[in-house]
């Protein structure tokens, strides 16, 4: 859906992002991480023809943004440094860009109730909160209902209601089969909805892929007062996938198998359990052990 | 591009420009029509009075001066822009940056226009009263005078244009401001004082204006003071002519110039 190939961009001395090449695949959410400076904006802005790359391109569609018909239907975007005129009501605002996107004056109204920007839709922009302009910006975005989003850090500024709201509001996006990159230094706002991850530092990629082959196989973690005779039933399975670490006198982590099949093991051998949990990495976890930076 | 040009005009009226720009144009139409009622024999020093030629078309030149307002007004449109960074929304709405800029530049000749057209009616209607409140004829033919504020009208658009390619050029707004009122107040009158860069005068965008206006004052102002002999405008046409491609110009170089340019 999204491909980048070879981007490149320096700023005088300074290089944003050297050769990064990856894919967004189509109605799924990915995270765009990295540590403060990766070259995550700047490379969303040259994915939306903002920026001009030294190097490479960056389609949606096969195309490049610029040369998209009616753009603003197919992709919409939140970028963090966009403003509005603070004259201007968020009503107007609206309203003026719906005209210039050609998209019906209905539609305004509808992503106003979509994002509740309807609560203050007569006040000028000057007089908004940083969550009020947060909603104005994805009311904007919405306008030519496009089903591909690219939001660079939607959650900055934001309380943590405003926060919880954005979660919501991104995860109903996604259940509607969107397209979406998401750029966050909040992991938690993107972590239960990111299938996919690119991870770039120093405007090189770092990882891309499916979450689920970037966390590796998952552990699952279990208490038993037979531990060591539980160690070595799975053991005995013979599987070269599986490993069995002894975490303590009664817990051990296991990996290769399922909780399902530890159980039946367990059962079968009459091994009482007193805990099964699988274990799931953390997005925090896999983008420090990935970008090896802080968030 | 009407739905951009239609949007631009959106955004414009949307602010609280339109309301400066109208209490600027009644105001500059009003100014005209109060220093009529005054008469400018009753200046220091005198000058001729209002049933002259000479003081008619002082009176109206005067208004001439005033068309760097609502070039001023085109700037601080286009340069806000920047400063409030709606840039960004405009480009992801308009990728070709350049329809953007084309439909600012037409939303923005009708608006000067407007401007034009409601300060001259102004101080058309002021002039008149005046001279009949003083039961005095004006110093020119009514149809020399309706010409000559048509003139003025259509070089306040003008006007509007090349402020619109200054905002979209410097981007920083108060900058913007400051280059070009700096250009119309001193700039401009600077070079009439030096010898032989006044020769440039006539075509520059106020000797130009003041050709298409017939206004002299400041020329021969500035005659009088030096000693020297006052710069010959253009004839009225030339200037009209040199003006509209100054407008061009500018809009070349505003919808050319920020093509490339990053939006960081």
């Amino acid at each position: 859906m999204i491909e980048v190939r070879g981007l490149s961009k320096t700023f005088g001395a300074v290089t944003a992002v050297s050769d990064l090449s990856f894919d967004v695949a189509a109605g799924i959410v990915t995270a765009f991480l990295g540590p403060n400076s990766a070259g995550k904006t700047t490379t969303m802005r040259m994915l939306l023809g903002l920026v001009t790359p030294n190097a490479g391109v960056a389609t949606i569609g096969g195309r490049r943004y610029a040369d998209l018909p009616h753009p603003s239907s197919q992709v919409g975007a939140v970028l963090d440094t966009s403003g509005f005129h603070p004259a201007h009501t968020a009503h107007a605002h609206l309203r003026l860009y719906a005209r210039m996107g050609g998209h019906p004056r209905s539609r305004v109204g509808e992503v106003m109730d979509l994002t509740g920007v309807a609560a203050f839709a007569g006040r000028r922009t000057r007089t908004l909160s940083t969550g009020m302009r947060q909603r104005l910006h994805l009311a904007t975005a919405l306008l030519g209902d496009p089903r591909v989003l690219v939001l660079d850090e939607p959650g900055n500024g934001l309380d943590p209601e405003g926060i919880a709201w954005l979660r919501r509001f991104l995860r109903d996006l996604a259940g509607q089969d969107r397209t979406i990159l998401v750029s966050s230094h909040v992991l938690s706002e993107v972590e239960q909805m990111a299938e996919h991850v690119v991870v770039v530092r120093e405007g090189r990629l770092v990882a891309a892929g499916a979450v689920a082959n970037l966390y590796g196989a998952a552990a699952v973690h279990l208490r038993s007062p037979q531990a060591g005779q539980l160690r070595t039933v799975l053991l005995g399975r013979r599987e070269p996938a599986v490993t069995v670490e002894a975490t303590g006198s009664d817990a051990l982590r296991v990996h290769g198998l399922t909780s399902a099949e530890i159980a039946a093991d367990a059962a079968a051998h009459g091994i009482a359990l007193h805990e099964i949990t699988p274990e799931r990495p953390t997005l925090e976890k896999l983008f420090l052990d990935l970008a090896g930076g802080t968030v | 591009m009407i739905a951009l040009v239609s949007a631009e005009w959106r955004r414009l009226t949307a602010s609280r420009l339109p309301l400066w720009g109208l209490v600027a144009a009644l105001g500059s139409g009003a100014f005209a029509g109060l220093l009529a009622l005054v008469g400018p024999e009753n200046f220091q020093p005198p000058l001729p009075g209002l049933e002259t030629e000479a003081g008619t078309r002082m009176l109206l030149g005067m208004l001439g001066i005033l068309a760097f307002v609502p070039a001023l007004i085109g700037t601080t449109a286009v340069a806000a822009e920047y400063r409030h960074r709606t840039i960004t929304t405009t480009a992801l709405f308009a990728p070709k940056r350049w329809t953007a800029l084309a439909a600012k530049l037409v939303a923005y000749a009708a608006a000067g226009l407007g401007y034009g057209l409601l300060t001259v009616t102004v101080a058309g209607i002021a002039l008149f009263g005046a001279a009949a409140a003083k039961g005095v004829p004006l110093g020119l033919p009514t149809a020399a005078v309706l010409a000559l504020l048509a003139r003025i009208a259509l070089t306040m658009a003008v006007y509007t244009l090349l402020g619109v390619a200054v905002g979209a050029l410097l981007r920083n707004q108060v900058a913007a401001l400051a280059v070009l009122g700096g250009y119309f107040y001193l700039v401009e009158t600077a070079l009439l004082l030096i010898p032989g860069a006044n020769l440039l005068y006539p075509y520059l965008p106020g000797g130009a204006a003041a050709a298409l206006t017939g206004f002299t004052y400041m020329a021969d102002a500035v005659a009088a003071q030096t000693g020297q002999s006052a710069v010959a405008l253009l004839p009225a046409s030339l200037g009209a002519a040199v003006l509209l491609t100054y407008a061009l110009l500018a809009a070349l170089v505003a919808v050319a110039v920020p093509l490339r340019k990053d939006l960081t």
